[in-house]
Formats: structure tokens, sequence, C-alpha cells
């Protein structure tokens, strides 16, 4: 395929752009942080409901034996109300990051 | 259904309108600069505000505690799929399109795809998400004004399309400018205060209702009170997560979503700014199921028993039930009736306008009569803005669901086509313009099929409910255009240099 002579050719510029390979220097910085988001993202929103899929499967007894945060069950709590803070808190860690990120690039130049 | 107008709510709404188009007109004077783009600097809380407003519609406001109201634990899938997005868009795209600097879906896709069938698709594919995204809205304004004039939804319909028309006019006329942040503020207060109201009146915490109405759940008969607190009364886990899903990676391809990351100054201002929005929204989606709860305890207490018929046509008007059931003063329900129908309203009126754009640049402008001047193009736009909305109306005479879930199947369509399409421009060079026109058809058809086919064939409804496609569309999308690129030549070189330089560079 066209593109394998375009890696091999060493006079060619390197001018590959690849989430999963990303280019040494600001771009593999950026990519960890977005990595460590995301996965942070990720298993607190999908973790939930696949955790509740394999141990809650029956109403009566779910409600009789899940905990209990301000007279709800946890879970109910988790999903409605904590999930939205930690987007936001999220949020806030990764602009700290690229914040971080881009001043300390900026100095370099 | 009462027969009688009810006056309050309608001089209420009259006033609002007129004071909102004087405020309009006051703030024009500081706003300069085209494309809403503000030239001073404004604070991140503000520039949140801002994010919110343009983002609070009847779906947040009327929709979720319907869906709240019905299905309980369900409802979270709509308020997660509704905040999380934004952390995807902010973490995956968001400065790296503000850097690439094209501002709407169509410029970056010709930009970015070297292609004008591309563009073109993708005008329509916007075209089509504000045209669903309306319809649900529209709904919502029906609803409401089917109940504040006691006449029957369709007639109430029809006054709802003259009644937005003539403010957009007379706005558009005026030229007046949107206050933003003045719209969220108005918004959030006719959202709470009347909640705090209502749990004030049956009895429960007034100041946190947000924490207060799990209380309530609690309190009701053990058997509605499991329903609505177990996980799985009303959905499967696939349906869930099929959803959350599907919301999330359809708010973060959202056209009028992403262009909000372009009025302000600098890409630092708009990051912060998402984490205010974020909180903004939080605001609004921490109380909507308390809405839903309570109209259950007053259903209990009342000893009033609904048949699923009625729940499911008062749902998306529950907000505004619950507080008449409870017996709240005429000027609060009123209150809350025109905090919907105004989030409709300003939802409504960006959407067309956006929709209106495409068609008359995207569209006639660069397909059909490339030689047309200005004036003959902000003709082509108002005649498309009238098109729109009498389509609109058309297929909101039906609705084919809640408000929550009409809304659900245009970000289906965005997280099935846009969303795939932004994030391999941005985030594989070797992207190009084959990828994304297979990328594209692919996804509308993995949207459009479970709705058109799904009667002949259930399992499609079952794999893809309409309003959850995107868990297996995005990825099967994203696959395609992998493929398809593959085997069709790179893109031009001086497109990936610019990725290289400008896009992923600090």
């Amino acid at each position: 395929m066209s593109q394998t002579n375009e890696q091999e050719d060493p006079k060619r510029e390197d001018l590959r752009i690849n989430f999963f390979r990303p280019r040494p220097g600001f771009m593999r910085k950026e990519v960890t942080i977005i990595w460590v988001t995301l996965a942070a993202w990720a298993t607190m929103t999908f973790g939930m409901p696949i955790h509740l899929a394999f141990v809650h499967t029956d109403p009566t007894r779910t409600l009789a034996e899940a905990p209990y945060i301000f007279g709800i069950p946890a879970y109910f709590w988790f999903s409605g109300q904590f999930l939205i803070l930690w987007f936001i808190f999220l949020c806030f860690i990764f602009n700290v990051l690229i914040d971080w990120l881009s001043s300390s690039y900026r100095r370099r130049r | 259904m009462e027969q009688s107008i009810k006056y309050t709510p309608f001089f209420l709404l009259c006033g609002v309108l007129i004071v909102s188009l004087i405020v309009g007109l006051l703030s024009r004077r500081h706003d300069r600069g085209g494309y809403g783009v503000q030239v001073r600097s404004i604070g991140h809380a503000s520039i949140g505000a801002a994010i919110a407003s343009n983002w609070m519609s009847a779906a947040s406001f009327l929709g979720i505690a319907g869906v709240f109201f019905l299905n309980g634990y369900f409802a979270f899938a709509y308020i997660l799929g509704w905040t999380g997005g934004y952390v995807l868009l902010l973490v995956l795209m968001g400065s790296q399109i503000r850097r690439f600097g094209k501002y709407t879906a169509p410029d970056f896709v010709e930009a970015r795809y070297d292609s004008s069938v591309a563009r073109v698709f993708s005008a329509v594919i916007a075209i089509v998400i504000s045209l669903i995204y309306c319809v649900a809205q529209y709904k919502g304004i029906g609803m409401v004004f089917a109940w504040m004039f006691g006449i029957d939804y369709t007639q109430a319909l029809v006054f709802g399309v003259l009644i937005t028309f003539a403010y957009l006019m007379v706005a558009g006329g005026l030229k007046a400018a949107r206050n933003p942040q003045m719209h969220y503020l108005v918004i959030i207060i006719a959202f709470v205060v009347p909640l705090m109201l209502i749990a004030k009146k049956l009895g429960y915490n007034w100041l946190v209702p947000q924490f207060s109405y799990g209380r309530a759940l609690r309190d009701l008969p053990e058997q509605v009170s499991n329903a609505y607190l177990f996980p799985w009364t009303f959905g499967s886990p696939y349906e869930w997560i099929a959803l959350c899903f599907t919301l999330m990676v359809g708010t973060a391809g959202l056209p009028h979503v992403l262009s909000r990351f372009y009025t302000v100054p600098n890409n630092r201002d708009a990051r912060w700014g998402v984490v205010w929005g974020l909180f903004f929204i939080g605001l609004l989606y921490w109380s909507a199921p308390a809405f839903g709860a309570f109209a259950h305890t007053w259903l209990t207490n009342s000893g009033t028993i609904l048949t699923p018929a009625e729940a499911q046509a008062l749902a998306d008007i529950i907000v505004i039930k619950t507080a008449e059931w409870v017996g709240l003063h005429e000027i609060f329900v009123s209150v809350l009736a025109i905090g919907g129908v105004l989030a409709a309203i300003s939802t409504i009126t960006g959407l067309l306008v956006t929709g209106a754009g495409a068609i008359s640049y995207d569209i006639y402008y660069r397909l059909i009569n490339p030689k047309a001047t200005e004036s003959h193009l902000l003709i082509v736009a108002k005649g498309a803005t009238l098109a729109l909305a009498l389509l609109v109306l058309v297929i909101a005479v039906n609705p084919p669901g809640l408000i929550a879930q009409i809304t659900a199947v245009a970000f289906a369509l965005a997280g099935n086509t846009l969303f795939p399409v932004f994030l391999l421009g941005i985030w594989w060079d070797r992207a190009n313009k084959y990828g994304a026109i297979a990328g594209m058809t692919v996804g509308t058809i993995i949207t459009f099929a479970p709705i058109l086919l799904g009667n002949l064939i259930p399992t499609l409804r079952t794999i893809l409910p309409p309003t959850s496609s995107a868990l297996v569309g995005a990825p099967v999308v994203i696959l395609t255009m992998i493929i398809v690129s593959r085997l069709t030549p790179p893109p031009p070189e001086h497109l990936r240099r610019f990725l290289v330089e400008k896009v992923h560079s600090p």
C-alpha cells in the first residue's frame, strides 16, 4: 500500500498524526493527559451500570441490601448527583494540566 | 383539560419577551464584531453561563423531569450523557478544533477533507440535526401552550410557531443581541425557585430539593418506590449504556455546541468556560429529577392513579403539572411554563438560523448559484427558515416520542456522523475525503435504519434503539472511515503539514 513506501522513505518529512502513536514532545504529553482523563471518565461513568448489572438483579434484595447515603441507595446518588461533580472535577484537572503543559512549552521556545 | 385561557402566564410571557427584546437592544451597543465574538475579555463564569444558556432547551427544562417521572433511574442516562459529553468534547477535540480555526461543521469538513461533496453532505446532516432538535422544542411549546390556553395540541403548535416567528422577525429586524448570561439566570431561577416551593408544600427540605427528593422517593409506597429506585425496572443495562454513550458522543459532535468554542477570544478561556458551563448545566440537571419524584408524592398523597397512557401524555409537562397539583400560586406555575417556552424559543431561533445558514451558504451558494449576491443569499436564508419551520411543524403535529427521546435521535445522528468525522479528522492524518463520505453514509444509514425498518425487522431496534444507536454506530463508522481511507490515496501534503504544525503544536 502507498503509505508503507511513505514511511520507509527517509527523505520524506514525517507528517504522521496518530492518536495511538503520538509525536514525541508536546503531543505525546498531551495525549497522555487525555488518556488519563478519558480513563477516569469512562470507568466512573460506565463502571457503575456494569457493576449494577451484575450485582443488582432483584429489586427487593437490592434495595434492602444496598448501602444508603442521604436517604437514598448509594448507587442512585452516585449516578444522579456525584457523577456530574466528577465531570466538573475532571474538566478542572484537565485544564490545570494542559495549562501547565502549554506554558512549559511556550517557555522553552 | 380546562377550557379557559390562563391569563397570568400569557401576560407574563408577553412581558418577558418584550423585556428580553429591550435588553437585547441595550446590549447591542456594547457588542462589537460579528458572529457573536465578544471582543472584550470576559470572565470564565460568564463564558460558562453562555455555554449553559446555549445548551438548555426544552429537553433539559421539560424533558428530563418527564423521563424521570416515567422511568426513574433510567433518566440518569440522559442526565449523564448530556453532561459527560462535555468532558469528551473538551478532552478530545476542544483545543484542536479551535486551533484548526473553522467555525462551522461544513467549514471544518471542507477544509480538512478538501472536498465539496463532503462539505455538502455534512451541511445536510447539520440541517437534519437542527430539524429533529426543533421538532422536540416545538413539541414542548405546543404542550405548554395547549395547557396555557386550554386548546388542543395542534392549534397550540401552530400558535407557538407563529409566536416564535414573530419574535424571530422582530428581534432580527431590530438586530437585537442575545444576552446569554441573563437568559441563563432567568431560566435557572424559573426552574429552581418553584421547585423549592413545591418541596416546602410537600413538607420536604426546601433549601436543597436536589437532595430531599431522595427522601420523597423512599416515602412512596414500597412497590412504587422500588420501581423508581431500582436501576433496571424500565430499561436493560445495555439500553442504559447505549443511550448514555450515544448522548455523549452526540454532544461532542453537535454543530451548535462546537461553535460555542469560538465565541470567546482564546483557547484557554474557552476551556475554562467549559468547567463553569458544566456546573451551570449541572444545577439544572441536579434539580430536574426532583420534579418527577414530587409528582409521584402528590399522586400518592391524593390517591390519584394515572393510566400508563395518561402518564405518558403528561410526562412532558410534568414540571408544570406538579406545580399546579401541589397548589403553588398561579404566578409560580406561570414562571415554570414560561421558563420552558423561553428555553425552547431560544434554542429554536439558534437552530433555525444555523439551519438556514447551511442551506443558503453551504448548499445554495456553494452548489447551486456561486454568483449569488449578499442580498440574494439573505432572501434565500429567510425562505429557508420559513421552509424549515413549516417542515418542523408538519413533523411535530404527530410527535414520535417524548421530548427527550426526539432530541436523543438528533444526538444519535450527530454521534454517528459528525463525531467520527471530527475525531479522525483531528487525530489521524491519513483520514481522507473518501473515508469521510463513506463514514457519513454508513452513519446516516445506521441512524435511520431502526426508525424506518424497525417494524419490519424487530431485532434491529433491540440492537440499535433509535435513541441510542451510536454505541454500535460510532465504532462502526470509525472503522469504515479507517478502512476506506487506507484503500484510497492519502490527503494532500499541505493538509497533513497543517495538522502537524498548527493543530498539534502548543
